[in-house]
């Protein structure tokens, strides 16, 4: 099991990214997970798939039907419940986080969670995580760790700024990754291009690529279009397959 | 009790029958555990979701029980269409010397665990809410009948559970037949067990187990989950507790040996005081289990609903977290919350779960139900069958009392016992005077006996702070708790270590 991580500030373009990466990955290996971590963005719309039910929408059926389960086993009925929110496509599958946490107590469920989640994900050969900034999910470690942690900025000071947030935060959480990347997005002329490469010497991060500013990438995005439309001989998709191939391949 | 009997298989059905031990085209390990068979790789799904099953063990005497048979009632994973979906349905006989219906549920948890074992094959849940995938990949290495299932999930009972001296397996994929056993076998099975759940109390069993879940935030904060008392987040119940410590022995849920029974009515074991006091690092001394007034459970900050005693009527009042507005001793569930979390012991609030209203030890030591007075009506309607009758209209909400004036009035209306004297059930022993006649005299005695309860408890806390030095992280912390301590120091000296001195 590889576990990669797309994270970054709102609006870089990470969701896109994430979205791309799971067409090209899936295609390889139709054993790949995707996870939407981020409750902000939309990791389905970007697919083109529709998800009904979340894991935030099990954790609060779990909260109101514990009591009136007898003797069931609450492991047991928690796991078959995620199992039928694991969303089934062609290629991948698709895992929805959903809403956080309401009133209440969520130790128990959450510990039965981290182990459930823990055991099914290994199974997957690449497990590909859109989440958000704070990286919630790692930090309460309903998934474990991160092999490769994919972070997207743009050229704007806050997204720069909310990289470098990440790189302290990741370190905080002790996860143990392989490598943090770096990723530019909506990069425009050769200033742009310095700046990032700049910006990724003096953070240490490995600047994995510079993606163009792609006018079809915001058009898709505006007509709420799966961004997996976007046309393989793209500058976009070319480097985002790219990636894929570098993520897949790093280390071997 | 549902007879517990061999199902006859109607006349006119397919039914093919196996016997013996044989050869498995597939591997068994618990590697294959937690394996999720995609939609794309899979061949059939049979129970699950969208189609229907159940998984059901049967004790039974040892002559009615043809070891290592299997029987299939109805088609084949051979005859079945690649990507279909069937109904699905297995049942165990199982006999032996130390075998009776109550560890059938035991049994049949297992079927779980060990058909995960199987490569490219996947169960999910329990009882009528199994699911099955069988995967491609096992059929082409040459799975063809269920039958093969059945053999090896029976081989690996007789090898882990040598308690099962024979076993025999019924498999049904025929609908008509599963669906009436769903109805007039298994669900009453599955419901006779939860009864019997109920029936389960402290001294039935000799241990209870520990949660250390929110020890993050309550470190001195050690929850006891027994038969009669639930964890106080709601969550975990003594089953759950016994079925987590299993899994993972050494993980949040621990079992404590109850060792001697000190005090049968307030809940009171030497095992427990123990483990608490071991637990809490010295904080906790003493816990009793079913007690509101003297040594009560810790509260972690988790619990559901909180109760809080009000000395003017001398009851107790309950608050659940989801009501906003102040209860008659003018505090909302968030303050009262705040001045008990953390894993204190605090006397006249306690933090509980709601299904420990459900428990027939619920604040047996001081007088349970007749000494509540008070809770919102969301509550008390979620929980008014375990009220007892004589007590269902005796307890107020806001709709009868939002202030203790208007409490007090209700009460004395109702004659409520806490006015003129609550006698508990348990033992029938008088345990509070009442204070309809001697309004005045009474309050007096309440204030003082208060704080003397308290004193032992609230003193560590303010005790004079000493100058917190910093520690190497590396360095074992310790608490120290000085109770009832004279200390006289002439002169302290704070000096660096210096580490070139030599």
């Amino acid at each position: 099991m590889v576990v990669i991580a797309i994270t970054g500030k709102g609006g870089t373009g990470k969701t896109a990214i994430a979205a791309l990466l799971v067409k090209f990955i899936s295609e390889k290996t139709s054993n790949v997970l995707a996870v939407d971590a981020d409750p902000d963005s939309n990791l389905p719309d970007a697919l083109g798939v529709e998800v009904e039910k979340t894991l935030g929408d099990v954790r609060e059926l779990f909260q109101v039907t514990r009591d009136s389960l007898g003797t069931v086993d609450k492991g047991l009925w928690l796991e078959g419940k995620i199992f039928e929110v694991i969303h089934e496509f062609e290629n991948f599958d698709l895992l929805v986080m959903g809403r956080p946490e309401g009133e209440g107590c969520y130790c128990f469920v959450n510990n039965l969670l981290r182990s459930i989640l823990r055991k099914f994900m290994k199974h997957y050969d690449h497990v590909i995580v859109d989440c958000e900034a704070g990286l919630e999910h790692f930090s309460r470690k309903t998934i474990e760790s991160a092999d490769y942690i994919v972070v997207v900025t743009d050229t704007s000071r806050k997204g720069l700024k909310t990289a470098k947030k990440i790189k302290d935060l990741v370190k905080e959480l002790n996860l143990n990754f392989r490598e943090i990347f770096l990723v530019g997005n909506k990069i425009m002329g050769n200033e742009a291009k310095e700046m990032i490469k700049d910006f990724a010497k003096r953070e240490n991060f490995v600047l994995l690529e510079l993606l163009p500013y792609d006018e079809k990438v915001i058009e898709l995005d505006l007509k709420g279009e799966p961004i997996i439309n976007l046309p393989n001989d793209s500058e976009f998709a070319r480097k985002v397959r790219f990636i894929a191939e570098v993520l897949t391949g790093w280390g071997s | 009790m549902v007879e517990r009997k061999k199902i006859e298989i109607p006349e006119g059905k397919k039914v093919k029958v196996s016997v013996g031990e044989e050869e498995f085209p597939f591997e068994i390990s618990p590697m294959f555990e937690g394996e999720r068979i995609r939609k794309g790789d899979m061949f059939v799904e049979l129970a699950g979701p969208k189609t229907m099953g159940f998984e059901l063990v049967i004790s039974l005497p040892p002559d009615q029980v043809e070891d290592m048979k299997a029987t299939l009632v109805g088609i084949d994973l051979d005859e079945m269409e690649e990507g279909g979906r069937y109904p699905f349905a297995m049942i165990y006989y199982i006999a032996g010397e130390k075998i009776d219906p109550d560890i059938e549920p035991v049994v049949e948890r297992r079927n779980h665990e060990f058909q995960n074992y199987i490569e490219g094959y996947m169960h999910i849940n329990s009882r009528d809410t199994i699911w099955i995938r069988i995967g491609k990949n096992a059929v082409k290495k040459g799975l063809k009948s269920l039958l093969q299932i059945a053999k090896a999930t029976m081989l690996l009972y007789k090898n882990e559970m040598p308690f099962i001296e024979k076993i025999e397996a019924l498999y049904i994929t025929d609908k008509e037949l599963i669906e009436r056993l769903l109805n007039e076998l298994a669900r009453p099975i599955y419901e006779e067990r939860d009864a019997r759940v109920e029936k389960l109390h402290d001294e039935d069993v000799e241990e209870f187990y520990s949660c250390s879940l929110c020890q993050s935030f309550a470190p001195t904060h050690v929850c006891i989950i027994s038969p009669d008392r639930p964890a106080l987040c709601g969550a975990i119940t003594w089953f759950d507790a016994r079925a987590a410590s299993k899994i993972d022995p050494e993980g949040p849920n621990r079992p404590v040996p109850k060792g001697e029974c000190i005090d049968p009515i307030s809940g009171e074991y030497t095992g427990v005081n123990e483990f608490a006091k071991q637990e809490s690092g010295g904080s906790v001394e003493r816990v009793k289990l079913h007690s509101f007034f003297d040594s009560p459970h810790t509260s972690c900050g988790c619990f559901e609903v909180i109760g809080f005693y009000m000395p003017e009527v001398d009851g107790i009042g309950f608050v659940h977290r989801g009501y906003p507005h102040p209860a008659p001793n003018g505090l909302p569930f968030s303050t009262m919350a705040g001045q008990t979390g953390g894993g204190k012991q605090t006397v006249g609030f306690l933090g509980v779960g709601m299904a420990y209203f459900r428990s027939k030890k619920f604040l047996q030591a001081d007088g349970g139900w007749y000494r509540v007075v008070w809770m919102p009506k969301e509550l008390k309607e979620k929980v008014l069958k375990y009220i007892p009758e004589d007590m269902r209209d005796k307890i107020a909400t806001e709709e009868d009392a939002k202030t203790i004036d208007e409490l007090k009035e209700f009460l004395k209306r109702v004659d409520h016992p806490v006015v003129k004297g609550v006698v508990r059930p348990a033992d029938g022993k008088k345990i509070t005077e009442g204070w309809v006649e001697e309004k005045e005299e009474e309050k007096v005695e309440e204030v003082e006996e208060v704080p003397a309860e308290e004193a032992p408890t609230v003193l560590p806390t303010q005790a004079p702070q000493l100058p917190q030095i910093p520690m190497a992280q590396s360095m074992p912390t310790i608490k120290l708790i000085i109770k009832n301590a004279r200390i006289y120091i002439d002169k302290i000296v704070v000096r660096k270590v210096e580490d070139k001195k030599s």
